[in-house]
């Protein structure tokens, strides 16, 4: 009876439709690069048999490599830094009782996820070549900068939802046993965050790799990330290259995705 | 004094400020003698919890002091503090398996590996839980977590162990058990147990001494008895056990009931010296007599298996139960609208202070 009266969108007609058709729109084009990539010829849109070619093609250019390298370079550096400062936050936001304040803290954290990346992108252009006017310092840093700060919220989430389902009778029971501040944070609070803290690191290590808006806006000459460099490859001529390398991203992406998804069920 | 374990002086708990502020303790004082079984008894809300924390260092006290073997530990954070607490919902680490849990105190302690080694199984063994050893509390059931948690908070010897209502979340089979349990692990440790329960029948059977607690105060301490027999005002006399209460006129020895006849009493503690006053007198202290006692009418009767209960009435309207033992046939034979005569123990009848 309570089945009849509630609402279900999977018994309004037409919703079969609707649902295959944007399974096929959001697969088929992954599911083709993936079959593309195994093309034997030059083509991109002309099937001419099966072949593992472009793989050890796209390894053995070098631009390839060393853009594969930058990319993984600043990823977990980036990864890195972001799950330190959101663990921080994560801990600063979830042991007071609400606060007035709370909202806004929260929003400020978040807002990476908020503010459309074209106006980061600017924003960041503008003060990092100002820095660099001042400094003369052309490096990577700039880039990690970037790609930790966005890359904050999305490390910042699964870590407070941890945090938040931890009882804080643990901490006073660490203290009743003799643990100093320290030794409670070391002993109790972070092997119990800790699942939160790799599901964000991975999250975070995912969002810098693919990042392309920031990224076009900060990098400086000669710091062509993966992303990059593919959309620069594409406009040129479409390289079956891309689809290789578009392949492995796609298979590193859905490997760190499950193991994301594993650490953060397996709480309950 | 070495002879005190815990005591607390004039001990007051704020919580909040302002019109919020809520009087959690209001001047407590009280002395915990070395080695006792300890109970805090009281209703929900009384401040039982609140003066434990005190005790353990989870909250400082808005005034007053808080001595644990003589010396003053009031503003002592919990880490310093020979005190160690087993929570009501256990708080056992989920990350650490049983033995680890047990050991957390002593490495925290700084205790070298081979003696936290030792401890650990000495503890085990306490709570006979050797076989556990390898899991993790959620692999538990509910009295196994409870002995773990008992085991770790007793891991570090500590002075004094304060248990914030441990067996309330068992079923009765087992708290029975625990309870048991319990009283065995503070006689064989010898260590001051303040256990804190709002269970009246928990606090009677385990305790050494009990401190009756009602909004804050300490109302009245003494040992199981003392309690029950001479409860210290009319809260006390009608929270622990049941108590029939009588109004009269006091003269001496000698009461005055509104009902009409006169009766011989004990004074408790505080109790005035004549004039309007509350007598009290436990259910099973009554007899039914044929006659020469108080007049009353019987109202009704309730069968209970080993004992029947009499409710019956005095001339002014005052309702008293008398506990009977049910006799072989069940039956004692007493029908509502019966005529029967109250006879009161001899020195049963006590008179409470009056109520400020
Ligand atoms: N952290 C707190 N903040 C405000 N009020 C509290 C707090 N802890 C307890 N109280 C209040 O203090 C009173 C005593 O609480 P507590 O010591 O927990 O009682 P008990 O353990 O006897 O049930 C209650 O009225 C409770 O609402
Ligand atoms: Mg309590």
């Amino acid at each position: 009876m309570a089945e009849r009266s509630s609402f279900d969108i999977s018994r309004l007609p037409g919703f079969a439709t609707v649902a295959v058709t944007v399974f096929v729109l959001l697969y088929l084009p992954i599911a083709m690069l993936v079959v593309f990539s195994f093309n034997a010829g030059d083509s991109v849109a002309i099937w001419e048999g099966f072949s593992f070619r472009w793989y050890p093609e796209a390894w053995q250019n070098e631009e390839v490599k060393d853009v594969t390298f930058r990319s993984l370079k600043i990823a977990t550096a980036a990864a890195l830094i972001s799950t330190t400062v959101a663990t921080m936050a994560a801990l600063g936001t979830t042991r007071r009782r609400a606060t007035r304040g709370q909202t806004f803290v929260y929003v400020m954290i978040n807002q990476p996820l908020m503010v459309p990346e074209i106006v980061t992108g600017v924003a960041l252009l503008i003060f990092f070549s100002t820095i660099k006017v001042a400094t003369g310092y052309q490096g990577l840093g700039y880039l990690i900068l970037a790609h930790s700060a966005f890359c904050i919220p999305f490390a910042y989430l699964p870590i407070r939802a941890r945090l938040e389902g931890m009882d804080l009778t643990l901490e006073t029971a660490a203290s009743d046993l003799y643990a100093n501040r320290w030794q409670t944070f070391r002993h109790v609070t972070l092997p119990l965050v800790a699942p939160g803290a790799v599901a964000g690191l991975m999250l975070a290590f995912v969002t810098s790799l693919d990042d392309v808006v920031i990224t076009l806006f900060v990098k400086s000459a000669g710091q062509d990330t993966l992303p990059t460099y593919m959309l620069a490859q594409i406009r040129r001529s479409v390289s079956a290259e891309v689809n290789a390398i578009s392949t492995l991203l796609l298979l590193l992406t859905v490997v760190l995705l499950t193991a994301f998804f594993l650490l953060t069920r397996k709480r309950s | 004094m070495s002879e005190t374990a815990v005591e607390a002086r004039e001990t007051r708990k704020v919580y909040g400020q302002g019109a919020a502020a809520v009087t959690a303790l209001g001047g407590v004082s009280l002395a915990i003698r070395k080695g006792e079984f300890f109970t805090l008894l009281g209703p929900s809300g009384c401040g039982k919890t609140t003066l434990l924390k005190l005790i353990a260092g989870f909250e400082s006290p808005t005034a007053g002091q808080i001595l644990l073997h003589g010396s003053d530990i009031t503003f002592d954070p919990p880490n310093t503090r020979p005190v160690n607490t087993v929570f009501q919902s256990y708080a056992l680490f989920p990350h650490l398996t049983v033995a680890e849990n047990i050991g957390f105190g002593p490495k925290m302690q700084g205790r070298p590996k081979a003696e936290i080694a030792e401890t650990v199984k000495r503890m085990l063994a306490l709570v006979r839980m050797e076989q556990m050893a390898d899991r993790k509390p959620g692999q538990l059931s509910g009295g196994q977590q409870q002995r773990v948690a008992l085991a770790r908070a007793l891991a570090p010897a500590p002075k004094v162990l304060l248990l914030d209502e441990p067996l309330s979340a068992l079923d009765l089979k087992l708290r029975k058990e625990m309870q048991i349990e319990l009283k065995r692990l503070q006689v064989e440790t010898g260590i001051t147990f303040i256990f804190v329960t709002h269970d009246q029948e928990e606090a009677l059977t385990m305790s050494d001494r009990i401190g009756v607690m009602q909004a804050g105060r300490l109302l009245q301490v003494g040992d199981p008895r003392a309690i029950y027999t001479r409860p210290a005002n009319r809260f006390v006399a009608s929270f622990i056990g049941e108590s029939n209460f009588l109004h009269g006129t006091l003269r001496g020895n000698e009461m005055t009931l509104d009902a009409g006849p006169v009766l011989p009493v004990e004074k408790g503690d505080n109790a005035p010296a004549a004039g309007p006053v509350t007598a009290a007198i436990r259910p099973e202290q009554i007899r039914i007599a044929a006659g020469g006692g108080i007049p009353a009418k019987v109202r009704d009767t309730v069968y209970f298996g080993t004992d029947t209960h009499c409710v019956a009435t005095l001339s002014d309207g005052t309702e008293i139960t008398v506990r009977l033992q049910s006799p072989v046939s069940g039956d004692v034979g007493l029908h509502p609208g019966s005529d029967v005569h109250l006879r009161f123990e001899p020195g049963a009848l006590i008179v409470l202070p009056e109520e400020t």
